[in-house]
């Protein structure tokens, strides 16, 4: 009987067809720029692409939960750098071991998101207004805690492999691929099992789909939303770790501008701002979309200008793909 | 009571200040066709900045295009250096991001509002600032330009690097470590400022004039955001297999493609010209990771541009064009005494 | 009778402005079903939400079989066993039918206590709809499933919670005749075991059918509770309203030569709509009926322009028109008066004069593009006196007037519009009887005037009173058209629910 009711669903508005389309697109730009270059498909581009990717799928899949919650969190890029000036303030300039600067990082992106989620919950001001205000405060904390300097990491070699260095590579020689990469995978398959197999996860759709309805049931939203935000906060963290271990360095300065590069791959990969709905690997996907779709027109050396204005379009084609499947 | 008076004006101002930053987003910069009217500006000023001289210690704002980056920070300690100098007092400010016209189009005007002796003024977007300056102008304020300077009339002398000239010479030394041909590659930090496209141009005419068996095969951008830079010289690296040398045009480029070189691991196999300094490209320099780069004196800048307000402000005849130079810096000559004073960290 | 399992004494409970519960007093047994009624507004779902932890009383006492307890939380009234049926659906649409019935009390993994145990979750909820004999599977999404289908999702949820208390806000306004049986099949199963069951409905013959004990509430106030079978529903009505109400049938004038004023074919949009056909005369009152969701709102949307459509022609006096928006509908003399006044009917913080002119300002208009004032509050109180709108006058904010007279300053505002076609969605919805049968005589009036009404009701007197000619809705068809005498609530319901036609 249950088979039966399956084969009722019709096939069109599951929520594997978004996810099949999104990975159709991404296919179909591989395939493309394949074609268009020889030098893209290739080992060392591949890689390419996926680290340049990390720090942006981090970030997406922090904000993921807060979006699918029908929030949004602004602050995330600065947050990010914020989380990423801390443990240099940590590891450089306090000395301490580099396992507590990094958790310091993590805890310091996590304690924005605190903050984030109080102003939410308790004071009633709607996300879009906080994290606003969060993305200026944590700008500004940076700088101001940086004295305006990027902070260096030139006293702890090892921060540096943490990004770069390739654990895979030393037990498989010419399988160079960066620890980031692992990082990476590691947080997406966290976030999917939090997303899909946890109470947080069903609260997260919950909230998303009707607040009131969940608070009725006797879900404690404050808390649910708190701990979302929180989440999202110590995924920046862990995105700060990632970039400033690339660098080799904390820049006070950057941040601002990677949570619409972020948002932008969410609502590729499917995941619609009005909430109740979306998924981790629809997220990564959208990551990869912007990723290979920047990594690939560079290599065709389309002027930069072009470049944003192609990013622009698929967004929206994206997006339309997604309102006609509804629609049907 | 007058001191409270002053206190609720200058916080007042600040409140403003502080709004037009948060709504600046909003308000479009203005950017007339009109080109500036030719004239004489340091004559006809001179009597009226002698009378403000009168009045205390001359007073000149700074406005750069930028205060995070270690660049304006060293031009600030010119300025600095020239103030105290000179006896004079200074403000230095500027916008957080290269992007952000509209806010330095603010501090100017917050900076006119103040009535000081000369202001010094490195534009964003020149055409964006003539109304102001024409303001100024009209005003009897004298207007020195530095680093990328104004591009009008108005401006009674510049103190900047010769970006093309400067960017030409990085030229000549690529050519040099390549052996005369081959490919090269640019990673600019933007191509609408007058520092990017000076450097891009001084780059690629020298290349395309003097060294016909070298081609550009690509010049992109990553705005100077150091991640952005370095994925934009990866890909550089990777559609480009026989490539020989990369130039970055600033410090962000700079280190950009000397991370794009190490992640890829083709160290020694590119060679790599850098521009500015910093604590990451002077290391890089050093270890030879990076060939050589280019500095300007950002202390000179900082240092001349005040020299020439007050010069101005009190009337004294000044050059229109003040070079402030470039150096070629590599390992074998960058602990030389001459260049402490330019290679900020 | 059993024991009793509420008891709540002295309930006072004030909103801004409103005086929402004047010492409150309601007793609820194990193995009753106890009817709780009175008109809109008269506190029945105020003091549900105070029972059950929604709102929080501002005085008074709540006593749980025997003992004094405070419901501060909704949790904290489901901990007790108390459960409720909100009036609006409180579903979450993206989740499974399962997700919704567990959803703040999943079962969770052995050992990992933030980890779900979806095949638990799933299980449970098949045994729950099993136990119902409901043959739907626990992992379909919530927003795949029919409105009535939701409906018993949440009574589902409801009884999930082995609730000893259990309230029901209106559980049948959405339902099929042999849904309701079900329903009542279920509600006489819990009766038995005990359950104490408080049913708020405004269906009397349902009262009459399930329900042992009645308490009437009006204006904030306990009024009486009274065993169901020692009261008649006239009884029931007289303490509801406070008096008795004078109830006229329409006269029904001769519809034979009187021309079409709008005539509708082959409208069809997505599911809601499908292929409706029918005609509106001249000074007629045409009755829409059907269940919540039936599509006759869209219908009335569709022919505003508000909706765009997928196929369907109008026509107005026999000449072929293109609707593509409201502008154009209110260029053709329609008018609609929406279900939800306060949202899209009312500039609410806006005076009366406002209001009635804020669609017509173009009549307005004098020397240079002025409003000519004197014109528009002549207007005005021209209306307040046509429409007898209680108001102390024209400058009065419309948010200020009570519900009946925020109905009227909607109809003055189409009526200086010059509609001759008014669409009235529930225009009694939320307005005390006393101003209804204002509304009634004003709807009576306007189409003896000529004007033609579509009147859409989910309230079967007030169909079979005011209306013409009756259309009949379910899921997006019209499946019966009745004249006024052949209407009755019978009939009615037995084309509401003709489903799958």
């Amino acid at each position: 009987m249950e088979l039966g009711m399956n084969l009722k669903k019709p096939l069109l508005k599951s929520d594997a067809t978004q996810k099949l389309l999104a990975f159709a697109g991404l296919i179909f730009l591989f395939v493309g720029f394949s074609l268009a270059s020889p030098n893209f498909f290739k080992f060392d581009n591949i890689v390419s692409i996926i680290l340049a990717t990390c720090v942006n799928g981090v970030l997406a899949l922090g904000v993921s939960f807060v979006i699918i919650t029908s929030g949004i969190d602004l602050s995330i890029g600065t947050v990010m750098t914020f989380s990423a000036v801390m443990s240099g303030v940590f590891i450089t300039f306090m000395k301490l071991p580099i396992p507590i600067g990094i958790i310091g990082g993590i805890l310091a992106g996590a304690a924005c998101g605190i903050v984030n989620g109080v102003t939410i919950t308790k004071m009633k001001i709607p996300p879009f207004i906080s994290t606003l205000g969060m993305m200026m405060i944590t700008k500004g904390l940076s700088l101001v805690i940086s004295g305006t300097k990027p902070i260096y990491f030139n006293d702890s070699p090892f921060y540096r492999q943490i990004s770069v260095g390739s654990i895979l590579g030393s037990m498989i020689p010419g399988f160079e691929i960066p620890n980031a990469v692992l990082i990476f995978f590691a947080a997406a398959i966290i976030a999917s099992i939090l997303l899909t197999k946890t109470v947080l996860g069903r609260y997260t759709f919950a909230l998303g789909s009707n607040e009131e309805a969940t608070r009725l049931s006797g879900v404690n939203v404050n808390f649910w939303k708190t701990t979302i935000y929180t989440l999202c906060g110590a995924y920046c963290g862990l995105a700060g770790i990632l970039m400033s271990s690339r660098l080799n360095s904390a820049q006070p300065a950057l941040g601002q501008g990677y949570e619409l590069d972020a948002i932008a791959a969410v609502v590729i990969g499917g995941t619609s701002l009005s909430g109740g709905e979306g998924t981790i690997i629809g997220t990564i996907i959208g990551a990869f979309i912007m990723s290979v779709l920047t990594n690939g027109l560079r290599i065709l050396s389309v002027p930069q200008e072009w470049q944003t204005v192609i990013t622009g379009v698929i967004l929206i084609l994206a997006v339309y793909a997604d309102i006609v499947r509804r629609k049907k | 009571m007058r001191f409270n008076k002053v206190l609720t004006v200058l916080l007042s101002m600040l409140l403003v200040v502080s709004l037009l930053g948060g709504c600046s987003s909003s308000k479009p910069a203005e950017a007339p066709k009109t080109e500036a009217p030719k004239a004489e500006a340091a004559k006809t000023e001179a009597p009226k900045a002698e009378e403000k001289k009168a009045a205390g210690k001359m007073y000149i704002p700074v406005i750069s295009k930028g205060f995070q980056h270690q660049f304006w920070q060293a031009v600030k300690m010119g300025a600095e250096k020239a103030a105290k100098q000179y006896d004079v007092e200074i403000t230095f400010e500027g916008p957080e991001s290269e992007a952000q016209v509209d806010k330095q189009i603010e501090m100017l005007e917050a900076a006119l509002a103040k009535k000081p002796a000369a202001i010094c003024l490195a534009a964003l977007d020149s055409k964006a600032a003539i109304p102001l300056l024409e303001k100024a102008k009209a005003a009897n304020i004298p207007v020195v330009g530095f680093d990328s300077g104004v591009d009008s009339e108005i401006p009674v002398a510049t103190a900047s690097t010769d970006n093309a000239k400067a960017a030409g010479y990085a030229a000549d030394k690529m050519a040099e470590l390549i052996g005369g041909k081959g490919e090269v590659a640019l990673v600019v930090h933007d191509q609408t400022s007058a520092t990017g496209v000076g450097r891009r141009d001084g780059f690629a005419n020298r290349i395309k004039e003097k060294y016909p068996d070298i081609k550009i095969v690509d010049i992109q951008y990553g705005g100077g955001d150091h991640l952005k830079s370095t994925d934009v010289a990866k890909t550089i690296m990777q559609a480009h297999p026989n490539l020989k040398g990369i130039f970055g045009s600033n410090e962000g480029s700079a280190i950009g493609v000397l991370n794009a070189v190490n992640e890829l691991k083709k160290d020694g196999k590119i060679v790599v010209i850098g521009y500015d300094a910093g604590k990451q490209q002077k290391d890089a320099v050093k270890s030879g990771k990076i060939n050589g780069s280019i500095t300007q004196d950002p202390v000179g800048i900082g240092f001349k541009a005040v020299e020439a307000a007050v010069k101005a402000a009190k009337g004294e005849k000044i050059e229109k064009n003040i070079d402030t130079g470039f150096k070629w810096y590599d390992k074998t000559n960058m602990d030389g005494e001459e260049f402490k004073p330019l290679l900020y960290d | 009778m059993g024991v009793v399992l509420v008891s709540m004494e002295g309930i006072e409970k004030n909103f801004p402005g409103v005086h929402a519960l004047n010492q409150c007093k309601f007793v609820l047994r194990s193995g009753e079903v106890h009817a709780l009624i009175g008109e809109n507004g008269a506190g029945k779902s105020t003091l549900m939400k105070v029972l059950t932890g929604v709102y929080s009383k501002d005085s008074g006492h709540i006593f749980y079989k025997g003992n004094e307890v405070e419901i501060n939380t909704p949790k904290a009234a489901q901990e007790l066993g108390i459960s409720i049926i909100h009036q609006e659906l409180n579903l979450m649409p993206h989740l499974t039918i399962a997700q919704n019935i567990f959803i703040g009390r999943e079962p969770r993994a052995k050992g990992v206590n933030f980890f779900l145990n979806e095949k638990e979750i799933n299980q449970k909820t098949k045994e729950l709809l099993n136990k119902m004999h409901l043959n739907l599977d626990p992992t379909t999404k919530v927003s795949d499933l029919t409105v009535a289908k939701q409906q018993i999702v949440e009574i589902a949820k409801a009884l999930s919670f082995n609730a000893e208390v259990l309230i029901m806000d209106e559980p049948t306004a959405a339902l099929t005749e042999s849904e309701i049986d079900e329903l009542f099949n279920i509600i006489r199963q819990l009766r038995s075991k005990g359950t104490g069951i408080v049913y708020i409905s405004h269906r009397m013959d349902e009262l009459k059918k399930i329900c042992d004990t009645v308490t009437v509430m009006r204006d904030g106030c306990y009024i009486d509770t009274r065993d169901m079978k020692d009261v008649t529903i006239d009884d029931i009505i007289k303490m509801m309203v406070g008096r008795t109400i004078y109830d006229s049938s329409p006269e029904v004038p001769d519809e034979t030569s009187r021309e079409v004023v709008l005539e509708v074919k082959n409208l069809n949009r997505g599911k809601s709509i499908r292929n409706v056909n029918f005609q509106l005369k001249k000074g007629e009152i045409l009755g829409f009926a059907g269940l919540m969701g039936a599509g006759r709102t869209e219908v009335a949307r569709a022919i505003f322009g508000a909706d765009p459509i997928d196929s369907g022609e109008f026509y107005i006096h026999g000449k072929k028109v293109n609707i593509k928006s409201p502008e154009d509908a209110v260029r053709f003399g329609i008018g609609y008066l929406s279900e939800d006044r306060k949202r899209y009917g009312l500039a609410l913080g806006m005076d009366v004069e406002t209001n009635v002119v804020l669609t017509s300002f173009k009549k307005f208009l004098g020397f240079l593009g002025f409003v000519n004032s004197s014109n528009t509050k002549a207007t005005a109180v021209n209306y307040v006196e046509t429409l007898r709108i209680k108001t102390p006058g024209i400058e009065q904010k419309v948010k200020n007037l009570s519900g009946g007279n925020q109905q009227k300053v909607v109809i003055g505002k189409w009526l200086t519009r010059d509609c001759d076609i008014l669409i009235f969605d529930e225009p009694t919805r939320g307005i005390d009887v006393g101003a209804k049968s204002e509304i009634y005589k004003l709807l009576n009036d306007l189409a003896q005037q000529g004007k033609s009404i579509i009147m859409i009701s989910s309230e079967l007197p007030e169909i079979l009173r005011m209306s013409h000619r009756v259309m009949v809705m379910c899921e997006g068809r019209i499946t019966g058209e009745l004249s006024v005498s052949e209407a009755s609530q019978e009939r009615i319901m037995s084309h509401a629910t003709k489903r799958g036609a």
